[in-house]
C-alpha cells in the first residue's frame, strides 16, 4: 500500500492490467450469464416469502371472507359468482401491493442500500426479480379462487365458471404486486403501500360513482353491475377478455416503471420507455374495447327474456300448480315447491283460482351499464317492454321470484320458503293484491287485512308449512311486543300495528301488491297454533267460505274455535318508528293504506 | 484466476485525485493510493473521509474528481464496475439488516446478490462463513434476536462470502467485545488467498496488531502511508512520562499506573522520554493536521 506521493514506494502485488478488448466481451457475456442465475435465484427466494407472508395470509383470509359474505346473500350464479370471487381477489391484490412495496422498498427501507449498491447483482436485475418472484403471490390467488369456486359449487351453481374472469382475478393479484414493486422502488416507507392498497380500494370501491362501460375499466368493479340478476351470461358484460388484457397492460406498465426506476444505463430506459408505450397502447385498446356497447341483439333478447318470460321459461305443474322458470333454474324447483306443497296440504279446500310460480328478472334498463351506447329512443322502448313484464302486476294468483335472490341454503333459505308459503296461503286464503300508488313511485300503500280472519287464516297456513323458529316470528313484532317501540300503518285514520314476517322486505319474492301483515293476524294466528292442529282444520273446514269472506272478523274466528281474542298493545303516541318499505304518515294527515275488500 | 486476472504485476487498487464533495463539505481532497495484498488499516477521526472513501473503492458511490483503479477494472465502465463487485466483499459502516430474515437466510440472500447461485455451493459458503465469525449456532435465529455485536458479526460474515479479493470493511470491530476482537484478528489474519483488505477504525491497536500497512486519513487527506512501525515512529522523541501534568503538551492523559503521558513538541518537567506507539503517532498526526 501507499499513498502516492505520501509513503513508501509501491511494491509489487498481483494486481491486473486493464482489460482488453477481448476480455471485455467475455466480462459482459458472463455478467449476462450471471444476471440471468441471479435474477431466478431471487426471484425463488422473494417468491417464497411472499408465498409465505403474513400480510398475503391475511389478504387471502379477508377475501375469503368478503367472498363469503358476498356469497351470503345471493344465489349462486355463476356468471355472477366468478366476477365476485375477483373483488376477493381485489383484497387479497390489496395485501400484496403491500407486501410486494415493503419487499422492493426494503434494501433502502433497512438501511442496506450501500451494502445492496456494491453487489454485482444491479438494483435492476432485483427489480426484475421482484418482479418474477409475484409467482409467489399466485398461490393464494389460486387457493382463494379454488376455494370460493369449491364453496360455489357445494351450494349448487347455476351456469358454469367463466374462466377469462376467474384468470383475470389471478391477473388482478400479479398486476397490484407489480403497482407494489413500482412504488417501493421510489418510496421504501411502508405508508407508501399502505397509499398504493388504498387507492386500489377506493378505485373499486367509488365505481358508483362512474357510469356507463367506465366502470369497467376500473381495477375490479363490484357495487354497480346487474350480473346476480341475469338469467345467464350476457356476452360483453363484463367484458371480461378486454379486462383482462388491461390488467396485463398495467401489470407490464407497472413493471416498467419499477425498471426504469432503477435502470442505470440510458439504453435500457429508451427500451423501457418503448415497451412503457406499447403497454399504455394496449391499456388504451383494451379501454376502448371495454367501452363498447353489449350488442343489440344481446339486449334483445335479454328484454324478451324478462318482458315475456313465459317464451323462454320452461313450466312444470305439481299439485295443480305451476312453476315457470328460466332454463337452468331447475335446480330451484324442489325448494320453491317445498313451502306451496306445504300449504297445499294443510289447506281445509282449494281454491278455484289456479297458482302459478314464475321466475321475473328484477333489471333496471336506465342503468347505463348496461345499456350505454344505445340511443335513447331504443333504451325507451326496451324500458317500455320491461314495462309489460309479468312480475309488474299485482295478481293474487301468481307468485313472481326474482332471479337472484333465491338463496341456496340456510335461514335465508327458510326466510324465503316462508316467504313463498305466505304469498301461497294469502292466495288461497283469497286476500287480494290491492295498494294505492305506484310501485315504482314514491308513495305504495299496500292494502290491509284488517280484522279479517282470513288473516290469522293465512298465517296459520304460513307457519304450518315451514315450522319457523317462534323467537323469529315474535322478532316480527319489533317493540310492539315489549312496549318499546312501534310499527304499523294508518288505515281510516287508524293506526294499525302490523307484523314484518321471517323474509319481508327480503325481494325472495316480489312483494308489489302484496297485503301488510298485521300485528293482530300474527298474534292470532300464533293462538291458534297452540290449539290441536286438527280442531283448528276441522273449525275451519266447516265453514271454509265464512272464512275467507273479508267481512269475517278475528273476534269471530276466536270464538268458533273457542280461544280468547289475543289483545294487541296500543301504540304508543307520538309512535315514530316507520320501517323501510312502508310509508309513514301522520294520522290523518297523508294517504293511507287501503284496506283489502274482495 | 479468471480471464480478469492481471499478468501485470502492479498495485491491487489505485486512486488517482480522488475528491469528493458534500454540499459545501470536502469530504476527500485530492486523494492518491495504491494498495497491495494484504490488510491495510485506515485511520482517522469521524468527518475524515474514512467512509466516503471505502464507498468508492467499493463502487458505491463515485467521485466528483480523479479516478480509481482496482485490480485494473475501471469502476466508471459498468461491466468492469460489475467485475470488481464480484471480487469485492464490503461492510458499510452503518448497515440496518432485514430483521424478519433469519441469520441463515440472510447470509443466502447475500450470496445469490453476489451471483453464488449454485445452490450446493451457496450452502457450503453459507455454512463456512458463519462458522467463521461464530454464528453457526444462530443460523435459524431471527436478525432481531441477535445482540448488536452478533448482528456485526453477521454483517462480517456475508462480507466474507465468495472469498473476495479485495475486502473492504468499515468499522468492523464497533460493537465487538474484546474476546470478538480477538477473534476477528485471527479470522483475517488467517484469509486464504492472500486478498486485499481494507479496514476502516478507530482502535489503533487492531492497527498495530493485524495491520502491516496503515494510511491516516485526515480532513479529506491522506497524512500518511507506511507501516503501523512507521507511523509510530513519527512521535519519537515526542512521547514522555511524568507525574505531574504539563499544560504545554498537546495531548496529555493519565494512565492507568497513575502517571502522565505526554505528547507533544517540549518534555515536561522531570519527564522520561518512552516508546510511542501507533496511537501517539495516530495522535500527533491528527494533532498537527487541526492545528493547520
Amino acid at each position: 500500500m501507499t499513498a502516492t506521493g505520501g509513503g513508501p514506494a509501491v511494491r509489487g502485488t498481483g494486481a491486473a492490467a486493464p482489460a482488453g478488448t477481448g476480455d471485455r466481451s467475455r466480462v459482459t457475456a458472463r455478467h449476462r450469464a450471471g444476471r440471468l442465475r441471479t435474477v431466478l435465484g431471487l426471484a425463488r427466494v422473494e417468491a417464497s416469502l411472499l408465498v409465505r407472508s403474513l400480510l398475503v395470509l391475511a389478504g387471502l383470509l379477508a377475501g375469503g371472507a368478503v367472498v363469503w359474505v358476498i356469497f351470503g346473500s345471493v344465489e349462486p350464479l355463476w356468471w355472477n359468482a366468478a366476477w365476485r370471487i375477483g373483488f376477493g381477489q381485489l383484497v387479497l391484490g390489496m395485501a400484496v401491493l403491500v407486501a410486494a412495496q415493503l419487499a422492493a422498498g426494503r434494501a433502502r427501507r433497512d438501511s442496506m442500500a450501500d451494502l445492496y449498491a456494491s453487489f454485482p447483482a444491479t438494483a435492476c436485475t432485483r427489480t426484475v426479480a421482484h418482479l418474477a418472484g409475484l409467482v409467489g403471490a399466485a398461490p393464494a390467488s389460486l387457493v382463494l379462487i379454488g376455494a370460493t369456486a369449491v364453496v360455489v359449487q357445494v351450494r349448487g351453481p347455476i351456469g358454469a365458471p367463466s374462466i377469462t374472469v376467474l384468470a383475470g382475478g389471478l391477473l388482478l393479484v400479479i398486476a397490484a404486486g407489480a403497482a407494489g414493486i413500482a412504488i417501493g422502488t421510489r418510496f421504501p416507507h411502508p405508508l407508501a403501500g399502505v397509499l398504493g392498497a388504498l387507492v386500489l380500494f377506493l378505485s373499486s370501491a367509488t365505481s358508483h360513482l362512474g357510469s356507463g362501460g367506465g366502470i369497467w375499466l376500473l381495477p375490479w368493479e363490484w357495487t354497480q353491475d346487474q350480473l346476480g340478476s341475469l338469467p345467464g351470461p350476457l356476452a360483453g358484460y363484463p367484458p371480461a377478455g378486454a379486462h383482462v388484457l388491461e390488467l396485463a397492460g398495467i401489470a407490464v406498465l407497472a413493471g416498467i416503471v419499477a425498471l426504469t426506476v432503477t435502470a442505470g444505463r440510458a439504453r435500457a430506459r429508451g427500451g423501457l420507455a418503448t415497451a412503457g408505450i406499447l403497454a399504455l397502447v394496449v391499456i388504451c385498446l383494451a379501454g376502448a374495447m371495454q367501452l363498447r356497447p353489449i350488442p343489440t341483439a344481446e339486449l334483445n333478447h335479454l328484454v324478451r327474456e324478462a318482458a315475456d318470460p313465459a317464451s323462454v321459461q320452461r313450466c312444470t305443474t305439481a299439485s295443480h300448480v305451476r312453476y315457470c322458470l328460466y332454463p337452468g333454474f331447475g335446480r330451484d324447483l324442489p325448494s320453491v315447491e317445498a313451502p306451496v306443497s306445504g300449504v297445499l296440504a294443510h289447506l281445509p279446500a282449494r281454491p278455484d283460482q289456479p297458482l302459478t310460480l314464475r321466475q321475473v328478472l328484477s333489471l333496471y334498463l336506465p342503468d347505463s351499464t348496461l345499456t350505454h351506447g344505445h340511443p335513447e329512443r331504443q333504451v325507451s322502448q326496451w324500458q317500455a317492454q320491461m314495462q309489460r313484464a309479468p312480475g309488474n302486476a299485482a295478481t293474487a294468483s301468481a307468485i313472481y321470484l326474482p332471479v337472484g335472490w333465491w338463496p341456496a341454503a340456510g335461514g335465508r333459505l327458510a326466510d324465503a320458503h316462508f316467504d313463498v308459503a305466505l304469498a301461497a296461503a294469502e292466495w288461497a286464503a283469497r286476500i287480494p293484491h290491492q295498494a294505492t300508488g305506484n310501485p315504482n313511485g314514491p308513495v305504495f300503500l299496500p292494502c290491509v287485512p284488517l280484522d279479517q280472519a282470513r288473516e290469522a287464516i293465512a298465517i296459520w297456513l304460513a307457519i304450518l308449512a315451514t315450522r319457523p323458529p317462534a323467537g323469529e316470528l315474535q322478532d316480527g313484532l319489533g317493540g310492539l311486543g315489549t312496549g318499546r317501540g312501534f310499527q304499523g300503518v294508518e288505515v281510516r285514520n287508524t293506526m294499525v300495528p302490523t307484523w314484518a314476517y321471517p323474509g319481508w322486505g327480503a325481494s325472495y319474492i316480489t312483494s308489489a301488491g302484496a297485503p301488510q301483515t298485521t300485528a293482530a293476524g300474527y298474534l292470532l294466528a300464533s293462538a291458534m297454533l297452540r290449539l290441536p292442529e286438527q280442531k283448528a282444520a276441522r273449525v275451519l273446514k266447516s265453514a271454509w267460505p265464512t272464512w275467507l269472506n273479508w267481512h269475517t272478523t278475528d273476534a269471530q274466528l276466536a270464538a268458533a274455535l273457542g280461544i280468547r281474542m289475543p289483545s294487541v298493545p296500543a301504540p304508543p303516541a307520538p309512535f315514530r318508528t316507520p320501517r323501510p318499505g312502508v310509508t309513514f304518515v301522520q294520522p290523518g294527515s297523508g294517504p293511507q293504506n287501503p284496506l283489502c275488500t274482495a | 484466476m479468471d480471464e480478469m486476472t492481471p499478468n501485470v504485476r502492479t498495485a491491487a487498487v489505485r486512486a488517482d485525485g480522488l475528491s469528493r464533495r458534500y454540499g459545501a463539505t470536502r469530504a476527500l481532497d485530492e486523494v492518491d493510493l495504491t494498495l497491495e495484498r494484504g490488510i491495510t488499516g485506515l485511520l482517522g477521526p469521524n468527518g475524515a473521509g474514512k467512509t466516503t472513501l471505502l464507498s468508492i473503492l467499493a463502487t458505491v458511490n463515485e467521485p466528483d474528481a480523479g479516478r480509481v483503479s482496482v485490480f485494473g477494472l475501471d469502476p466508471r465502465e459498468a461491466a468492469e464496475r460489475v467485475e470488481i463487485r464480484r471480487r469485492l466483499g464490503y461492510l458499510p459502516q452503518e448497515l440496518g439488516y432485514h430483521r424478519h430474515f433469519t441469520v441463515a437466510g440472510f447470509v443466502d440472500y447475500v450470496a445469490i446478490l453476489k451471483e453464488i447461485t449454485d445452490r450446493r455451493r451457496r450452502a457450503e459458503e453459507v455454512a463456512r462463513v458463519l462458522a467463521a465469525i461464530g454464528l453457526e449456532a444462530r443460523a435459524r435465529t431471527r436478525i432481531r434476536a441477535l445482540s448488536g455485536g452478533m448482528r456485526q458479526r453477521l454483517g462480517i460474515a456475508q462480507a466474507l462470502l465468495g472469498h473476495p479479493e479485495l475486502l473492504i470493511l468499515d468499522e468492523p470491530t464497533a460493537g465487538l467485545d474484546p474476546e470478538q476482537r480477538l477473534r476477528f484478528r485471527e479470522l483475517l489474519s488467517g484469509l486464504p488467498g492472500d486478498p486485499v483488505v481494507v479496514l476502516s477504525t478507530h482502535q489503533a491497536d487492531d492497527i498495530a496488531a493485524i495491520c502491516p500497512q496503515v494510511i491516516v486519513l485526515l480532513q479529506g487527506r491522506v497524512r500518511f502511508a507506511g507501516t503501523p512501525s512507521e507511523l509510530a515512529a513519527t512521535a519519537a522523541g515526542r512521547v514522555w512520562a511524568a507525574d505531574q501534568r504539563d499544560d504545554r503538551a498537546h495531548l496529555s492523559w493519565r494512565g492507568g499506573d497513575n502517571r502522565w503521558r505526554h505528547i507533544g513538541d517540549y518534555p515536561p518537567t522531570g519527564a522520561e522520554p518512552v516508546t510511542p506507539t501507533v496511537e501517539d503517532g495516530y495522535l500527533l498526526l491528527s494533532h498537527a493536521a487541526g492545528a493547520r
